[in-house]
């Protein structure tokens, strides 16, 4: 961890390691669907072992790297907390620190699709005047996210700034 | 025509339109069905197109006549109601402290009937809400004094009436033509225009074919017209303190065939922007944009854009105007901060354009300055930073860089401190938060 993306102040909030494991699924999911769509294809035209051999290494050897990335990106996420405005930080290859003042916030979403809810996760998105602000902290547990939703909200009302 | 005189109350009793309104409407279609058909008109007998035009005169007469009865307007305590719809009746209500701005423009042909547009700006609309079209130019005016100051009443807590300044709009600046002309003609798209006919008379003399110099002509013709339109939407430029709100606005007027007078609220102002295009550094000319909140900005290439505080200027009186708009924040000087380049290893990420980034950040404002042949100038207010971030990709973090990035409402101004020195740059980054909160505490 450099310096750029220190701790500012409070410690980093880590999101929930069910991120890593939704993403995972999905991986696995799509690597194998792949995987039977390359073998239907190969009976179908009865291509060579060879090449059929290759594209499966192929999709293997993705897929792995695929599973590394994920478990990188999801420990490079983190918010924290402070008493004016929110840190936030992601991306182990393009990085990203994003703070925004509860006064600018305009409006909180907590977003979460089917996947999510099987995993029992949600994503805070934070809104403000600028469609720039790229505030979103995705895989927080439930009850964490609706947590994080009730306090900005009160805190963005009682911090409000005009525009 | 006679306009009877504005009754200062206004309320409870409504009020229409002109009743040239449908005929400024059809305007347009009487001209078109005149060139389109008056070879037949003149021979006496009214051709298929000649029926047509008529037939449709008639109905958006008709229609218009309909639209102009059922269209009323008036003032109910603090909101302006305005009544249409022939066949859907609509029933609108703007809120007067909602009020960002009124804009009043005058398209050619209501212009010659002494008619103009008010156009409302309402506060979280993306577009513009309110329109009411047309009306006498002198109730126009009224209306919208009317309207700011009972804004202004509603906003300093529903106390009564606030006293205006006497009406004294005092000129700041004005563009005059000769410079206009000049500015237009030292433009990028003159540079461009040049390069095209040069290009492709080279073309044509190495190919021999000498008579399709007539092939330039529609380049000229396209370089013309949007000069042209330019000229003729800049013309007048001028820029006076508003009566309306003497407190906080400014009044910006211009158009040679349509007539424009926009307001700008000195309260809505997120930033400014300074443009130098390379032809003009000669002369040491600028122009100026500012971005309003609620306002995105520039309307699409080619056309003049709202945004537009002065098209073209001496770089003091740009700057000075810049003070003028960045009241709210103490009217701070914008060559007073000091802006530094990004480290020279920043060149193996930008090779030839680092040289002409810089950044700084002031009491008052956060600055940045980028481009090669358009220098642009970005300063936001502390203020009116809406959120702060820091970006570093793969090539950026081996060469121990790093992005900064202002976010502001859409509009013309990014503030962007591209390849900065990563150790220091989150530094600045902290210290633009603890800036902010400071500008934010003292304006709330």
């Amino acid at each position: 961890m450099d310096e750029l993306f220190a701790r500012p102040g409070t410690d980093w909030r880590p999101v929930s390691p069910a991120l890593a494991r939704l993403r995972r699924t999905v991986l696995v999911a799509a690597a194998a669907l792949v995987l039977v769509g390359l073998s239907v294809l190969a009976v179908l035209f009865s291509a060579p072992a060879a090449v059929w051999v290759l594209a499966v290494v192929v999709v293997l050897v993705a897929g792995v790297v695929g599973w590394l990335v994920i478990g990188r990106n999801a420990r490079w996420w983190g918010y924290a907390e402070r008493d004016e405005d929110l840190y936030i930080k992601h991306g182990a290859m393009f990085r990203k620190l994003v703070v925004v003042p509860y006064g600018r916030m305009q409006y909180v979403d907590v977003q979460a699709g089917p996947l999510d809810q099987a995993f029992k996760v949600a994503s805070v998105h934070l809104h403000t005047a600028s469609p720039g602000t790229s505030a979103r902290i995705p895989g927080l547990p439930a009850t964490e996210a609706a947590r994080l939703r009730d306090r900005l909200t009160a805190l963005g009302e009682s911090q409000a700034a005009g525009l | 025509m006679t306009v009877p005189a504005v009754d200062p109350p206004l309320e409870r009793q409504y009020r229409r339109l002109s009743p040239l309104t449908p005929l400024v409407r059809s305007g347009i279609l009487v001209v078109a069905a005149l060139a389109s058909t008056w070879e037949d008109v003149l021979h006496g007998d009214l051709g298929p197109v000649g029926w047509i035009f008529l037939t449709m005169l008639v109905a958006g007469t008709a229609y218009g006549t309909a639209s102009w009865l059922r269209t009323k307007y008036w003032i109910e305590g603090d909101e302006l109601r305005v009544d249409t719809g022939v066949v859907t009746r609509q029933s609108r209500r703007i809120r007067v402290d909602r009020l960002q701005g009124i804009d009043i423009v005058q398209p050619l042909v209501a212009r010659l009937f002494g008619l103009a547009e008010l156009k409302m700006d309402v506060a979280g609309g993306r577009a513009r809400e309110g329109s009411l079209a047309f009306l006498p130019l002198r109730e126009a005016e009224d209306l919208r004094e009317v309207l700011l100051s009972r804004r202004d009443a509603v906003r300093a807590g529903r106390s009564g009436p606030v006293v205006h300044g006497a009406g004294q709009e005092q000129v700041i600046a004005r563009l005059d033509l000769p410079t206009l002309v000049l500015s237009l003609l030292l433009s990028l798209e003159t540079i461009g225009f040049v390069l095209v006919a040069v290009a492709t008379w080279a073309a044509l003399m190495a190919s021999g074919h000498l008579r399709g110099v007539a092939a330039v002509l529609p380049v000229l013709i396209g370089f013309a017209f949007t000069q042209l339109r330019k000229l003729s939407a800049y013309y007048d430029f001028t820029v006076s303190s508003s009566p309306a709100a003497a407190d906080a606005g400014l009044l910006v007027r211009r158009g040679l065939f349509e007539l424009n007078a926009q307001t700008i609220s000195l309260a809505r102002v997120q930033g400014v922007v300074v443009s130098e295009p390379f032809l003009w550094r000669g002369f040491g000319w600028a122009s100026l944009e500012v971005a309003l909140a609620g306002q995105p900005g520039s309307e699409g290439e080619g056309r003049p854009a709202a945004s537009t505080v002065m098209p073209v200027a001496p770089r003091a009186a740009v700057l000075a105007l810049a003070r003028t708009l960045l009241a709210a924040s103490g009217g701070p000087d914008l060559d007073a901060v000091v802006l530094t380049p990004p480290p020279g290893r920043a060149r193996w990420a930008a090779p030839v354009v680092w040289r002409f980034m810089a950044t700084g950040i002031g009491p008052e404002l956060v600055v940045s300055r980028r481009g090669v042949l358009v220098r642009r100038t970005h300063a936001v207010p502390h203020a009116r930073v809406q959120s702060l971030q820091l970006h570093q990709g793969p090539g950026q973090r081996r060469l121990g860089l790093a992005d900064l990035q202002v976010d502001s409402p859409p509009g013309p101004v990014a503030v962007r401190g591209r390849h900065r020195d990563a150790a220091e740059v989150r530094a600045v980054l902290d210290r633009e938060v603890a800036l902010t909160r400071r500008a934010r505490l003292s304006a709330r």
